[in-house]
């Protein structure tokens, strides 16, 4: 029983020009202000983990060195892009080499002077002192997330494992989006022995237990980095996916627009990816949201147990691993802690408010 | 339904034998073998020398090649021998065997008390759905969901473990103190209720999330339909129109639920194990993993898949007794 109102709102609609799926999409997922936050908080991370050298870190953001202007803060993004020259003369210490060797030079620092690899030293700034180590060191002026055993920086470590956060949930997701979604494709709209033998595969996978498979995937690799982490986790995770994406081609495939495709003369693949696949890629955008979340929870679980990737890339998960061995030194665990909760929840969020903005039975309700 | 029960055991036993396959030839090709890993962490006096190696290799099977002895060990199973631990020297039955326990012990806890909690959380969200305290139970609870469950162990164990060390509010992890052997009926049972207090909140809370959230949303489906409008139309008070009405059309996803948890029973939890330091199976399979003990490895991966597929097959068949419209014919 449809209330006379909604005729009404159909009768002035149907004057509007159609709106497309995906701005209708979007003007659903905006009225809810808890997705639309969790947005926020994501496009904040970005800019955090863009920003991160400027943020914290004990090399100048530009200084003048020898009559030349230098950004060395950029090395925090990779080695190489540091010049040679500070690599040779001004290694650590920035601060007081820089006025040593050139008594002209100038340069911006920071907003925070620590470092997320070493600890800040005794010598390395004339107006601050060394870090405290061991379970000295507590949240403080210098350490507004206090330090780790070896006395390095919390805060430091976190601002730049934001990156780390981020890529690993987009680059997982999205390896396991592509598999999925190309198995799931496949099977669906093939079907036959194709999807009998991809719906043994994803059987299969779905009984392996996901840690296994992955502790045994990083072991096979000698010397594990981040980018296989995020390989493995990827390759492990496109169950779900598949399976929608299978789910929605089999719907799809006998639809009318379909056949029509079929019967202009347009090939199998032209069929699935052009005109099935961007009619079937909206209920897959919930569950490749809620697959960033498990994946950093995924990578930070392994970093905890003590198989995440060295430094440079640490992630938030190598810090409650350090946490777990002081059971004192609490704010180890309180703030990864906190950085890993939030950025779960936003993905979450976000998969939530697509979820129901995407689904028609929920839209009946919404009215 | 027979025919279909044979076909769905056939497609199942393949799948089985896929899955050991595959997980076989992983955990041989990782580096290092039982031997060599003991070897590392003993002093370098107790080496043993290359011919004493060749023999232990042989004993246990491991001068080999992997597929080879994937076989031998199919044989094995086929005559339901498992094979002997390397890290213990006992039948893999017996080593998961003793985890059984603390492991059935905590998740059959957890699971009871998250539905105990979630069914009337979901009710009464359901109820008062809109209103402005529902809204906040339900954004608390998403916050639980999403709170990751080492995190929230390591808080707890931060506060339980060292905040309160010197007062009677301490708990200590394992599952039962060092003087358990001496103590009374009653003192044991305490014992580890106290030492289950911390595990399981962190194993409840989020099921608990999870199970109300999906309460709710089931439903929520439910009351939009015409026979809520009926029972409401015909006089029925709120709580047996809820009860009675909607919450039992609402039963039949909760047994893809369960199948889901069949696993989850038996599984263990890796991490909260490891942080709480519970004798149960997802400690024994992370132990196993570092320690290269193939033949646990493949008894618990082989348990695994096997309540993986008999999950989902109770799932299918629980469907056809509560939905009459499905059958498998």
């Amino acid at each position: 029983m449809k209330p006379a109102p909604s005729t009404i709102a159909e009768a002035k609609n149907a004057r509007r020009p159609a709106r497309g799926f995906w701005s209708d999409t979007w003007r659903r997922f905006a009225t809810k202000k808890l997705s639309l936050l969790a947005l926020v908080f994501v496009g904040l991370m970005g800019c955090i983990a863009l920003a991160s050298p400027f943020i914290v870190g004990v090399k100048p953001v530009v200084c003048k060195y020898k009559g030349r202007i230098y950004f060395p803060c950029l090395s925090y993004f990779h080695e190489r892009l540091e010049n040679p020259i500070f690599v040779k003369e001004l290694r650590k210490k920035y601060s007081v080499n820089l006025r040593k060797k050139d008594p002209d030079s100038w340069a911006i620092w920071p907003l925070v002077r620590q470092d997320p690899f070493n600890r800040v030293k005794e010598d390395e700034w004339e107006d601050q002192p060394g870090n405290p180590t061991g379970s000295d060191g507590k949240p403080s002026r210098y350490n507004i997330m206090g330090t780790n055993q070896a006395g390095v920086d919390v805060f430091a470590q976190l601002v730049h494992g934001t990156k780390i956060a981020l890529l690993v949930g987009f680059v997982s997701t999205g390896i396991s989006a592509a598999i999925g979604m190309t198995l799931g494709a496949l099977a669906g709209y093939l079907g036959g022995w194709v999807d009998m033998f991809v719906s043994r595969m994803i059987e299969v996978m779905m009984c392996i237990p996901t840690l296994v498979l992955i502790l045994a995937l990083i072991a096979v690799v000698d010397k594990a980095t981040i980018w296989h982490t995020m390989v493995v986790i990827g390759v492990t995770s496109w169950t779900g996916i598949a399976r929608l994406t299978r789910a929605e081609f089999l719907k799809l495939r006998n639809l009318e627009y379909v056949i029509a495709a079929r019967a202009l003369g347009a090939g199998r693949l032209r069929v699935m990816f052009r005109h099935v696949l961007p009619n079937a890629l909206a209920p897959v955008l919930v569950p490749i949201s809620f697959g960033i979340a498990s994946a950093i929870l995924v990578e930070n679980a392994l970093s905890f147990l003590g198989f995440g990737s060295p430094p440079p890339n640490a992630s938030w998960g190598t810090l409650l691993n350090a946490g777990q061995r002081s059971p004192d030194m609490w704010w180890l665990i309180f703030f990864p802690g906190i950085a890993i909760f939030l950025t779960v929840m936003a993905y979450n969020l976000i998969g939530e408010g697509l979820q129901e903005a995407t689904d028609p039975r929920l839209r009946e309700g919404a009215k | 339904m027979v025919n279909y029960l044979i076909r769905r055991l056939i497609l199942g036993a393949l799948t089985l034998v896929l899955v050991t396959f595959i997980v076989f030839a992983l955990i041989r090709n990782m580096p290092g073998t039982p031997l060599t890993l003991n070897m590392g962490e003993s002093d370098p006096s107790k080496k043993i020398s290359k011919e004493h190696m060749e023999i232990l290799n042989r004993a246990y099977g491991l001068d080999k090649p992997w597929p080879i002895a994937y076989f031998h060990w199919l044989g094995n199973l086929a005559r339901l021998d498992l094979g002997d631990s390397f890290r213990e020297g006992k039948p893999v039955i017996g080593v998961i065997g003793e985890r059984v326990g603390p492991t059935l012990l905590l998740s059959t806890a957890s699971i009871f008390l998250a539905y105990l909690l979630a069914i009337p959380l979901g009710l009464y969200a359901t109820s008062r759905s809109g209103r402005i305290d529902e809204r906040s139970t339900s954004v608390f609870l998403y916050a639980l969901y999403s709170l990751p469950s080492y995190v929230a162990a390591m808080q707890l164990l931060y506060v339980f473990y060292y905040l309160l060390r010197a007062t009677a509010w301490q708990l200590k992890p394992g599952m039962v103190s060092d003087n358990y052997p001496t103590m009374s009926f009653p003192e044991k049972v305490t014992d580890i209720g106290w030492h289950l207090l911390l595990p399981l909140i962190c194993f409840t809370y989020a099921n608990l999330a999870y199970d109300s959230r999906f309460i709710k949303a089931n439903m929520e489906e439910a009351i939009r339909q015409d026979y809520i409008r009926t029972a409401r139309a015909k006089g029925a008070g709120r709580i047996r129109v809820l009860v009675l009405h909607a919450f039992r059309n609402t039963l039949i996803p909760f047994v893809t639920l369960l199948g889901l948890q069949l696993p989850g029973l038996l599984g263990g939890a890796i991490i909260l194990e490891q942080i709480f330091s519970w004798p149960g199976m997802g400690r024994l399979f992370f132990d196993s993993i570092t320690y290269r003990d193939y033949p646990v490895i493949m008894g618990l991966t082989l348990m695994l898949s096997i309540l993986t597929l008999a999950g989902q097959l109770l799932a299918d068949f629980l469907y056809a007794i509560v939905d009459p419209r499905i059958t498998y014919s």
